[in-house]
């Protein structure tokens, strides 16, 4: 390296769960050479599951991640089965479906209003000091108040059906170990009548956001990728035992719909010397060309439909203002509105039905074998595999985890290296329209 | 004058925080009363931000996770050295932790297995730039650094936060709960237990109303400190031990297979046998706590 030549580091990058930094290569003119995701903790989960017995496996993997819990519970405890040759009774796949939407509500409440929204509300060249939950408290403490609510019904959903708001346990090989009982029920559908009614606001929050920054959204850090989310038959989906793997390429082509035990055919895991997370990318387009993303995007993408009318309302919306497929990561937050929406219909629609009181909720014969399970479901960050090898007395031998937020690391660092490029080459900063921030 | 604190994460999950933000509309009371000088999933300040802060300035740490990176641990040792009071949040931080499994194994193996063989890996290699060294084994944070204060719980659920939140901001000292967590466990016991195996979770379905234990459940009550709620066992399954060992209990595995010593119908089975039916002793009994237990490391050695 040159002496003119320089290196930036950010460390740590900011306002994600989980550890990373940020190295930026300049050159000597002050251009951007390179930049580097570097992520720079794993825990090796894969490893330590090894000798695990299988049925506690969904009792430690969602400690990968605190934010979303029940998508690893539940993706493991089906792995599981899956490798067993067991079938929940639907009773128990309807109270998992239930509790994946309260997380659904409650992560991507989180997301928008406490990671995202204060870069938003403050506007980006506010003071870090104010430029956060608490700063957007003191100006807007009514908004976060609401916010409050919506993750406290989302986790309540989830305490309920779960056992624990955070790390849930009730999901057992076999079914559910703990049913949901008539009061339970009437309790949570007058928490979903109360989110539908914070939804109005959260819309129009959103909107206001969104007409705001529509200037920065499609054109800072746009990067075109392939996509990749669960759908069933082209509705969109974040939990559906019968669902397949779509993945979209750049172009906005359907280029896979893949049962979930394929997966091995069509995703593949980079490693990036820079980063303990791999890379993970579309295996059929090769590294890295293959670059997809996954999660609220990623899933509005490659579904035809919304499962919900309002929220189909607000695809229709989406999709009239960015397009199919949007490729602008900024956009990432207007999806996880439409998602939420979906969140909260479903939930009242799993509610609704009588089956989701019923006792039947575990199998009481269930019996290990030897076998190799996959399961997939979306998790609010994106697609989340586990396919686990158990050997005859339901011990796990081998484990191989493509864990969520991974499926976005890749093209997290492409963004980032175009948005710094047009930050620090092209200023693109002092000519973007930015509304004036909502409080100072 | 608000409170001076920050949020450390080290190698965790973000659960701890994540039950802290569980904490709700009492959150809300809370937030006001905080001045956050360090919390980097919610606050933009910078490593280099906490390394300008004058020793001791901070009023109040809390450290997540445990360390498994050189990085984890200088974050570590600076939050000790800036912060009056340090407490330890969660039981990765206070004993290890469940991921604290891979001592088990050897940290190369942890790493070649995800980064060399699994299944999906298309280019083997173990990432060697810009990444902190990985440390050779888990041990619990306060053989690093003192501390003056341990909240365990995988994540401490949040009634137990609010007390102990609470009470700092008021200025005094949170005093842990002293009890097992078998008397907080609203699940009926009998006088005299005896079992003749041991059940796995899957196997049957449990009577609702009794002891997990007396139905031959392996359930962590008699080893574990309360505090949570019994929320596990209330909810129809064992206590995994998350809270760690109960009070003036050294060794949570240890003590566990004792309790089951005590209780096996000796005319049927002798406790070695029973508890050679658990398959996997190690991740049964110090489930959280490996990296502070004594016992199943002389096991997993033996192997
Ligand atoms: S103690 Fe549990 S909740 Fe807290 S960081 Fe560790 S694994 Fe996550
Ligand atoms: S052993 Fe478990 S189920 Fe039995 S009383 Fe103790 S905590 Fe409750
Ligand atoms: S019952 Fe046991 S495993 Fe469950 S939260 Fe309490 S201490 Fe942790």
């Amino acid at each position: 390296m040159s002496k003119k030549e320089k290196t930036v580091v950010i460390e740590p990058a900011t306002r994600l769960e989980g550890h990373a930094n940020v190295v930026i290569e300049l050159d000597e003119k002050g251009g951007v050479k390179d930049l580097k995701f570097c992520v720079t903790l794993t825990r090796m989960f894969e490893k330590f599951l090894e000798g695990r017995l299988a049925e506690e496996a969904p009792i430690l993997t969602p400690r990968i991640c605190g934010i979303c819990p029940v998508p690893h519970h539940v993706c493991s405890v089906e792995a599981v089965e899956a490798a067993w040759d067991v079938e929940p009774p639907s009773a128990a796949v309807k109270l998992r479906d239930l509790m994946m939407q309260g997380k659904q509500i409650s992560s991507h409440a989180l997301h928008f209003y406490a990671l995202a929204a204060p870069d938003f509300l403050a506007g980006p060249f506010a003071d870090p000091s104010i430029r956060n939950l608490v700063g957007v408290f003191k100006h807007m403490p009514d908004a976060v108040k609401k916010a409050i609510a919506l993750m406290r019904i989302g986790q309540e959903i989830v305490k309920t059906i779960g056992g624990r708001s955070v790390h849930p346990v009730t999901g057992v090989p076999g079914g559910q170990a703990k049913r949901l009982t008539e009061e339970e029920r009437d309790r949570l559908l007058k928490l979903i009548d109360e989110a539908e009614g914070l939804m109005d606001f959260t819309i129009e929050v959103a909107r206001k956001v969104v007409e705001g920054y529509l200037d920065v959204i499609t054109k800072l850090g746009v990067v075109p990728t392939y996509y990749v989310g669960l759908n069933v038959n082209g509705v969109h989906t974040i939990y559906d035992r019968k669902a397949t793997v779509r993945v979209m390429d750049p172009e906005g082509k359907i280029v896979a719909d893949f049962p979930k035990k394929d997966y091995l055919q069509y995703v593949g895991e980079h490693v990036a010397p820079h980063s303990y997370a791999t890379h993970i990318f579309f295996k059929p387009a090769g590294y890295p060309e293959g670059i997809w993303r996954a999660g609220p995007l990623a899933r509005l993408n490659v579904a035809d439909k919304m499962e919900t009318p309002r929220a189909q309302e607000l695809l229709k919306e989406f999709r009239d203002a960015v397009g199919r497929p949007c490729h602008a990561t900024l956009a990432y937050n207007w999806a996880r509105i439409v998602e939420l929406m979906e969140a909260i219909e479903k939930a009242r629609k799993l509610l609704e039905d009588p089956e989701i009181v019923s006792s039947d909720v575990k199998r009481a014969d269930v019996r290990p074998r030897e076998g190799n399970g996959v399961a997939i479901v979306e998790a609010p960050r994106g697609t989340l595999i586990y396919n686990y090898w158990t050997d005859d007395e339901g011990v796990i031998r081998k484990a191989n985890l493509i864990v969520a937020t991974n499926n976005n690391i890749a093209a997290v660092e492409k963004s980032m290296l175009v948005a710094a490029k047009q930050v620090l080459e092209e200023r693109i900063h002092e000519k973007l329209k930015f509304p004036e921030p909502w409080f100072k | 004058m608000p409170v001076k604190v920050m949020f450390v994460q080290l190698a965790s999950c973000w659960g701890c925080h994540q039950s802290l933000v569980d904490l709700h509309e009492t959150l809300a009371d809370v937030l006001p009363q905080l001045e956050i000088v360090y919390w980097h999933t919610v606050v933009d300040y910078k490593l280099h931000d906490v390394e300008k802060l004058p020793d001791g300035s901070v009023d109040v740490g809390f450290t997540e996770g445990f360390c498994r990176t050189e990085e984890d641990l200088y974050l570590l040792k600076l939050a000790r050295q800036k912060c009056k009071l340090l407490v330890s949040y969660g039981t990765c931080s206070t004993y290890g932790g469940s991921p604290a499994l891979l001592n088990l194994y050897q940290i190369d193996e942890g790493l070649k297995r995800k980064f060399m063989e699994a299944e999906s890996v298309v280019d083997k290699k173990i990432p060697d730039m810009h990444v902190p060294k990985m440390l050779e084994y888990v041990k619990p944070n306060r053989e690093y650094v003192k501390y003056d204060l341990f909240l365990p719980g995988c994540p401490p659920e949040p009634p137990l936060i609010a007390e102990v939140v609470t009470s700092l901001l008021r200025g005094e000292m949170p005093k842990l709960k002293e009890r097992t967590l078998c008397d907080e466990c609203p699940r009926v016991k009998s006088e005299v237990i005896t079992i003749k195996k041991v059940k796995r979770a899957f196997e049957g379905i449990p009577d609702p109303e009794k002891c997990l234990l007396e139905q031959g459940y392996i359930c962590m009550g008699p080893a574990t400190r309360e505090g949570c709620g019994a929320v596990c066992t209330r909810a129809g399954v064992p206590c995994r031990g998350c809270m760690g060992p109960g009070p003036n209990v050294l060794d949570q595995g240890a003590k566990m297979l004792s309790a089951l010593a005590s209780i096996v119908d000796y005319e049927s089975v002798s406790p070695e046998e029973l508890v050679q039916s658990v398959k996997d002793v190690v991740g049964t009994f110090s489930k959280f706590t490996l990296p502070s237990s004594i016992i199943p490391k002389a096991v997993s050695k033996k192997k």
